[in-house]
């Protein structure tokens, strides 16, 4: 893992799989990959990471989950936003606007 | 919704635990499987390809559990599967667990059971809605911090106090004559005066009927009401609701029942539960001292005064406010207030300054923790050693990725159930010693009065018990869990031997055998000073003759006899009783020597003696007798003469001091002829005509200044018949009652037995459970002390056996073995013993301040238990090394 890679500050992983699952449904290989290709490679995320909050997420109703095939017929757990999970979008957005705004705001000033 | 998805999770999580488990496992393989293929697709070679998949993925079970952590009642399913796992390994080892268990309970069973003394005597709230308010107004004077006030005075507080909701008072409980029809010989039960606001500020509602109403303890002697105590109203009237506006005799008056009061009010005293509440204003019917006017008469303090303080009210303002009151007692009634204060006390003020027994219940209290103390170090020593069996399986469970806390918590489950199942076994124990004390023979109550004690197995003892038990279970369970988990995992896996005997893991198990020899020292110090306190208690002469005596008691006012017609009874009795074959002697007094009721006090002022500046007058014991006491009691009269037949109503007034009375006020002189003065220096004059032998009166305790006068000069009601027999006493029971029934049939004899029974009962029983109770704690903390320390140093040695192997090897002989395992026990020893020393030393001077007052220091107890506490221990740590010397060095290497 190089160092440049940023690890992600606490509740910014779960508004990062909102944001892939927006695209469609996904399984957990996918969406790791399409954080590090949306991030640009900024955030790597472990499978360690990854799952406890895809199980937390799922448990509070903002995506859901199921079997199906991947590309190459293997069996994988797909998962999908639900209406709570894009409330949730953006609900987060907004807030995370509003933080990255106010960081930047008060970095820029002398 | 989300609530619902959530609810519907954490059951999921809960009950469908396999499945869901499965479903994980599945979706972490498919992850890798997916991993491997998007690497082999990116052209990395298949093995390749598996290697990075899976150093990416971090391993299986890791991601597996950090999932199962973050699920929703994670915690919950971890403590059940810590308790499931817990079971188990403890069912592995049953032996130990019952060996565990067994111990924990004896500790904690001790310690609740004496627990609850402690809550009886002192801390348990007054049975009534906000006890916490209810204060005790008491006055103080010189010699004392707890005296009650006279009615006069009551009416005052009451009348001209603003920090409070109401002020009450009663008297002190009563024996009461009570038929429920007339014509039947009363029976005694025990009754109350009390005020008529009593029910009303305690915020009592009756169970049945009414309380009094405030006029109707207005006027004396009018209102003839009595509100009956529940548990009379369950035995006399079989609970019957029809009971209120009936009539019964109470000391021959009749009193209609306006009330019961209920199940949860038994009154408001320690020991006693009131049969029966009367109006003050009946004061009449009950009042005990028949040369004072209850109404009128300002130093006739017969009644204990409570409030309710007022919201917002502090004590203190309470207090400087009833400070003012007192003052003005003393200027307005200098005769009978002279240096008289007073002072407001909180329940448990109040407790502890009213009964000196709550201090025995400390003691207990605190030889029981000892007890729980050494139980919990035995159980650590023993889950330490356990611990060392169970580090390989640690080792692999934090290779594995359990964290440390988590495996803490593991252990800490496991300690917790130990303790748990000790808790419950220890409130069986503590039940049990609870009811052995409540069971008939052990504490009897030689009175009619409706008495019980007070302990009991509550909802507050059960609370502390699982205190105990909680605490005990970290005590013990904490510093082994802590150790067991600091391993270093490489060596752990490598060797079943991980203990590298580092120098703070020595010093836990060594501070557990110091500490395990100090705390039973300790309680064996206390258990034997306390044995013997109580022994020499015991062995103390009393002064009199106890054997060959008959007691008996009678009350004439039960059955409305005056003043007159007492005196002529008891003068009637004592003749019959003087002719009737078999009878050596015959004696009347008003209380006899070590009974159940206080002496009556006496003011008086001695001639010729320079009064302390501060001071108006001495109040001393007293008691009333006839002319055949000295002689029935076997009481020497030193100087002088006793009373004789001569010392009638109208001769000079006439009055016997104890030898340390008259050593007192006339150190120098003769007693016998000077005159004390009653009330203050202008009372009527008495002549001291004899000298007594002074003799044990209300309890074992110090010899106290004592008085005695004649009945035919100071009349009293209530007084008991003593009878000396040439055979057994009980034969002249019947003699006895055929001349009562002579003189009159209607009057009960009261408390009657033989003298000699009666004492036990009252003055050697209660030390002697003590000590049994005391002894059986030492025993206890003895043997689990013993079973620890050998089971602790027997296995410190146990520990070294390759190492005495190597050292045999290279030469070291069987005695230099013995010699260097041998220090090592007595260095530890020898240190427990020091603290120990200290430790019993401190508690001995605790004990002799609250107790016995023996002073000094109980050199015998020291040189029993010492020594033998310092063999046990050694013994231990012989048996052990000895064997380890024995056995071949080859032998010894291959050990483990």
């Amino acid at each position: 893992m190089s160092p440049e890679q940023t690890s992600l500050l606490q509740g910014t992983l779960d508004l990062l799989i909102l944001k892939s699952l927006r695209a469609g449904e996904m399984h957990g290989l996918g969406i790791s990959r399409r954080i590090q290709q949306l991030t640009g490679g900024t955030f790597v995320v472990k499978p360690g990471s990854l799952f406890p909050a895809l199980h937390r997420m799922e448990e509070e109703g903002w995506i859901a989950a199921f079997w199906g095939e991947s590309e190459n017929n293997r069996r994988a757990k797909y998962y999908r936003m639900s209406k709570a999970g894009q409330k949730q979008l953006e609900a987060e957005t907004k807030r995370w606007s509003r933080i990255s705004l106010a960081i930047g705001q008060a970095l820029e000033a002398s | 919704m989300p609530l619902l998805v959530k609810a519907r999770s954490f059951l999921r999580n809960l009950f469908f635990t396999r499945r869901v488990d499965a479903d994980l496992d599945q979706e972490v393989h498919s992850h890798l499987e997916l991993l491997i293929e998007e690497k082999i697709r990116a052209g990395m070679p298949a093995a390749e390809a598996r290697r990075a998949a899976r150093i990416e993925l971090g391993g299986v079970e890791q991601v597996k559990e950090q999932v199962r952590d973050s699920r929703t009642g994670a915690f919950l399913d971890s403590l059940l599967q810590d308790f499931r796992f817990a079971i188990r390994s403890l069912r592995r080892t049953s032996g130990l667990t019952v060996f565990v268990v067994i111990t924990l309970a004896l500790g904690i069973g001790m310690t609740s059971a004496t627990f609850s003394m402690v809550d009886a005597l002192i801390f348990r709230p007054y049975p009534v809605p906000h006890p916490s308010n209810v204060v005790t107004l008491v006055g103080t004077t010189h010699d004392s911090s707890y005296e009650n006030f006279s009615y006069r005075e009551y009416r005052d507080i009451r009348d001209n106090t603003k920090s409070y909701d109401g002020v009450i008072a009663y008297a002190e409980m009563q024996a009461v004559g009570f038929s429920a029809e007339p014509g039947v010989t009363p029976r005694i039960k025990g009754g109350v005066m009390v005020s008529g606001n009593f029910f009303r500020v305690l915020g009592v509602e009756p169970g049945l009927g009414r309380g009094f109403r405030a006029d109707e303890d207005q006027v004396p002697g009018r209102d003839a009401v009595v509100v009956l105590g529940p548990d009379f109203w369950r035995h006399e009237f079989a609970s019957d609701p029809g009971v209120v506006g009936k009539t019964i005799r109470l000391n021959g008056t009749m009193f209609t029942v306006i009330g019961v009061a209920p199940d949860s009010f038994p009154g408001l005293l320690t020991f006693g539960h009131p049969d029966l509440y009367v109006p003050l204003a009946m004061a009449p019917v009950f009042s005990t001292n028949l040369g004072k006017n209850f109404f009128e008469d300002r130093d006739d303090r017969e009644l204990t005064v409570k409030a309710r303080l007022k919201m917002g009210t502090s004590l203190q303002d309470a207090r400087n406010e009833l400070a003012v009151l007192a003052k003005g007692f003393e200027r307005d009634y200098p005769n009978v207030t002279r240096s008289r204060g007073a002072a407001v006390y909180t329940q448990f003020q109040t407790r502890t300054i009213e009964d000196d027994n709550w201090k025995f219940g400390v003691v207990f209290v605190i030889l029981a923790l000892a007890v729980l103390l050494v139980a919990c170090t035995n159980v650590a020593g023993l889950l330490l050693s356990r611990a060392r069996e169970r580090a390989r399986e640690i080792a692999v469970r934090l290779a594995l990725g359990a964290g440390r806390l988590r495996l803490i918590r593991l252990l800490l489950t496991e300690s917790l159930i130990l303790a748990i199942l000790g808790g419950l076994a220890g409130i069986a124990i503590g039940y049990g010693v609870i009811e052995w004390f409540h069971s008939k023979d052990t504490i009897v109550f030689a009175t009619e009065l409706p008495l019980a004690v007070p302990f009991q197995m509550d909802k507050r003892v059960l609370l502390v018990c699982v205190g105990l038990s909680v605490l005990s279970a970290f005590l013990c369970g904490l510093a082994p869990a802590l150790q067991s988990t600091r391993v270093d995992l490489v060596n752990a896996l490598k060797s079943a031997d991980v203990e590298v005997p580092g120098r703070k893991r020595l010093w836990g198990r060594n501070m557990l055998v110091v500490a395990q020899v100090s705390m039973s020292l300790m309680l064996l110090t206390a258990a034997f000073l306390m044995a013997r306190g109580f022994e020499h208690d015991l062995m103390l002469d009393t002064g009199f003759t106890k054997d060959h005596l008959l007691m008996t008691t009678f009350d004439p006012r039960l059955i409305q006899y005056n003043a007159t017609q007492t005196q002529q009874f008891y003068k009637l009795l004592a003749e019959r009783m003087r002719e009737t074959p078999g009878v050596q002697s015959e004696a009347l007094t008003q209380n006899i020597p070590l009974g159940n009721d206080d002496f009556d006090g006496v003011t008086f002022v001695p001639d010729g003696f320079t009064m302390p500046p501060d001071r108006e007058n001495f109040t001393v014991t007293m008691d009333t007798i006839d002319e055949g006491y000295f002689d029935t009691m076997g009481i020497t009269i030193l100087r002088g003469r006793a009373f004789a037949a001569t010392d009638t109503a109208d001769a000079p007034r006439v009055t016997i001091v104890n030898a340390h009375f008259a050593k007192h006020y006339w150190p120098g002189g003769d007693a016998v002829g000077k005159h004390i003065r009653l009330d203050n220096s202008a009372g009527a004059p008495v002549e001291i005509v004899g000298v007594a032998q002074t003799i044990k009166y209300q309890n074992m305790a110090t010899p106290a200044d004592f008085v005695y006068m004649p009945l035919a000069q100071h009349p009293v009601a209530r007084m008991v018949l003593l009878l000396r027999s040439s055979g057994d006493p009980l034969q002249l029971l019947q003699p006895v009652k055929d001349a009562v029934r002579s003189l009159d049939p209607n009057l009960p004899l009261l408390q009657t037995r033989a003298y000699e029974e009666f004492y036990l009962n009252q003055a050697v029983r209660g030390p002697q459970i003590a000590i049994d109770l005391v002894g059986t704690m030492g025993l206890v903390g003895l043997l689990l002390a013993i079973a620890g320390l050998y089971g602790l140093v027997a296995y410190n040695v146990s520990r070294r056996t390759r190492e005495i192997g190597i050292r045999m090897a290279l030469g070291a002989v069987s005695s230099d073995v013995l010699r260097l395992v041998m220090g090592k026990g007595f260095v530890l020893v020898g240190t427990g013993t020091a603290l120990g020393l200290v430790m019993g030393f401190a508690l001995e001077q605790l004990m002799n301040s609250m107790l016995f007052d023996s002073g000094g220091v109980d050199v015998v107890a020291y040189l029993i238990v010492v020594p033998s506490l310092f063999l046990v221990a050694m013994l231990a740590a012989y048996v052990p090394a000895r064997r380890a010397c024995r056995i071949a060095p080859t032998q010894a290497l291959r050990y483990e």
